[in-house]
This record gives C-alpha cells, structure tokens and sequence, in this order.
C-alpha cells in the first residue's frame, strides 16, 4: 500500500466535488525561495515559468503529489507542457466565474488542474474561488455573466505549499485582493494517457461494496452513499440525478470496467 | 424630485418555483461606478432565502426562467433557474 495513494471516499468525493487539496510536507524554505523568486520576476515566462523556477519541479515530484495523480489519472499520467503564473496582484478586482477553455465538457476523468500556491492565502488575498459539483455542466461561461455569490462556493485559502487539485471544467473565480501582498499561484495541467484496467488508488472492495446507509445518507463513508446522496449545492432533484448518473459512469470507468 | 432608478436582483433557484430555495443572488444597485463581486465565503449572508421572500420585501419579478430549451435527461448546464426582481427607488448618489 502507497501510503500516498487516495482512499476510495477521496477519489468518490473527487468525483462529486471536483477537487482535492494536498498539503505536501516540502523541505524546509522551498515555499519561501518559490515565492521570493516569483515576487522578483518582471514578465510572465509562460510555459517556460518551470525554466525560470526550476524547485517547482519538486513539488510536483512529492510523493503526496504523485500519490493523488497516479490515483485520478494512473500511473503513467503526464504532465503537459502548458503551465502558467498567475499573479494577482494587489487591490486588484474579483474576476468573474469560468471554465477554461472551449465550451466541449468531458464527463470523464482524463484531466485536470493542478494549482499551488507558494504562500498561505488569506480571505483578502484575492483566492481562487471555485464552485464544487460544477465540473460535468456544459454551460458556456458567457452564461455564468449574472451569477455572483453562489451557495456552497469554495474560496481556496489554504497554506503555504497546498496543491489544489481541480477537475478542468470546475467553475472557478477570484475574490478580490485589497491585501497589499501578490497572490501567486502556479497553474500545472495533468492529462490521462490511458484508461485503466484496475483501479489505481488504494482501493478496498469492501468500500465499494457496501450497501447503502439510508439513514446516514451523504454522511456516510461508503462510496455508493458519497455518489449518490452527496449535493454539494443543493440543486434539483433532476439534476441531481444526473450528477448521480455521471458519477457512477465515471466510477465504472476508473474501477476499469466499461463506462 | 429625482426620478426612481431600477434596482436589480438575480436570483438562481433550485426549481422554477418562487417558493424555490436561492443557489445565487446577484444585487446590482443604480449607481455609477457599481460592480457586483465574488467574496471570499462559502455560505454567504442573504437577505433572503426564497424568491418568495424577495417578492414579500417588495422585489417585483420582470422575467421569469427561461423553460422553452429542450430538455436533455443527461446533459447538466447552468446552475438552477433564474429569476430577475426589480426594484424602482429613489436613489441618493454619494
């Protein structure tokens, strides 16, 4: 057993909400030299960001790192060339809700974000701010333009060092940051080279094979209770079961049985 | 006397109802220079928790959701059901 390798309830709540957070224990002053380096830089180096700061290669070569990719993606997921620094700078204003690129969602797990963040991120700090349970809507962000303040939104204020794992179509924003501190944030893409035959993460039968607790509902650990009761925004029962529908396909797909 | 300008609120609702539970509310006041914002909270403080509740504090709806787009027993979209509330008030510029 990998000790970094996810449970079954982690990789059930990826799939219901979208994302999940690691707190790698780095060497002592990397997040600091990271962000010293990242304050002094005067232009965004694009992909090359990882050129110009090469430590952050050791993030994403923790074993805790390693451990949540090879559980979501497999063991031979890749880490794509495009990456990018985002700065936000000080008394800078909110940005509005989006999904990255073009409006063609995927129901499955084949990628997704990786977002670290070299410093502790506070309230004021202009955190990213996502929606949990958004990542399987086909909603063009020209869409989202009258949605503000959602019910349920994540801001991602976190600790120095945190890798926030976020399926690539989770609705995401920004507060805005009146600290006079910059917000960095490293942006990392991961993609799924093939699809599994087993699952990948440190899977129990047991878990998966439990009946469902209709008196605990979405409180329960089983994994039949986290995929079909959980409702992180509370929306319709008719979409609600299509969540379930969409979480229980891409359940089949990472256990290797046909999706 | 200055003339009323029209406040704005959008809500999203679970479910076409009025009676409905909000996901989202976005206030747009009158004033120059206003923008709404994405704050940094997970449960933020509304005034209200229904439509229902809106319309009782004087909220008028001047469009109801949009219902006539087929649907798709699968696919997911947007998040809940919008409704757009107004307001004519007076309104005092700073």
């Amino acid at each position: 057993m990998n000790e970094h390798l996810l449970s079954d309830a982690e990789v059930a709540r990826f799939l219901v909400s979208g994302y999940h957070l690691v707190e790698p224990e780095l060497p002592a002053g990397l997040n600091e030299s990271i962000a010293a380096q990242l304050d002094a830089l005067d232009h965004n180096p694009g992909d090359a960001i990882t050129q110009a700061v090469p430590e952050l290669w050791q993030v994403l070569d923790h074993p805790a790192v390693t451990g949540a990719l090879v559980s979501l993606l497999g063991p031979d997921y890749e880490v794509q060339s495009h990456r990018h620094w985002h700065c936000k700078q000080p008394n800078s204003p909110h940005m509005n809700w989006h999904q990255d690129g073009l409006n063609n969602r995927d129901i499955l797990l084949n990628r997704f974000l990786g977002l670290y963040y070299p410093t502790d991120v506070t309230p004021d700090m202009g955190p990213t701010v996502i929606v949990p349970g958004t990542q399987f809507r086909n909603a063009p962000t020209d869409r989202m333009a009258t949605y503000t303040n959602i019910r349920g939104q994540v801001p991602l204020v976190v600790k120095a060092g945190t890798v926030a794992f976020t399926h690539y179509d989770l609705w995401h924003g920004t507060a805005a940051n009146r600290s006079p501190h910059k917000r960095h944030m490293i942006k990392f893409l991961f993609r799924r080279t093939r699809d599994n035959e087993a699952p990948t993460w440190n899977h129990d039968p047991a878990a998966t094979d439990k009946p469902t607790d209709w008196n605990e509902r979405d409180r329960a650990e089983g994994v039949t209770n986290i995929l079909n009761f959980t409702n992180p925004l509370g929306v319709s029962q008719s979409d609600h079961y299509k969540e379930r529908a969409i979480r229980r396909q891409n359940w089949n797909y990472l256990m290797g049985l046909s999706a | 006397m200055e003339a009323p300008r029209q406040r704005l609120l959008y809500l999203q609702a679970r479910t076409p109802s009025v009676m409905s539970n909000i996901i989202g509310l976005t206030l747009i006041e009158p004033v120059a220079g206003f923008a709404p914002e994405i704050h940094a909270e997970t449960a933020p403080n509304w005034p209200y928790k229904t439509v229902h509740d809106a319309v009782v504090d004087g909220w008028q709806i001047v469009q109801f959701p949009h219902l006539q787009a087929p649907f798709d027993d699968r696919e997911l979209d947007v998040i809940g059901y919008e409704f757009i509330l107004q307001k004519m008030e007076v309104i005092a510029d700073e």
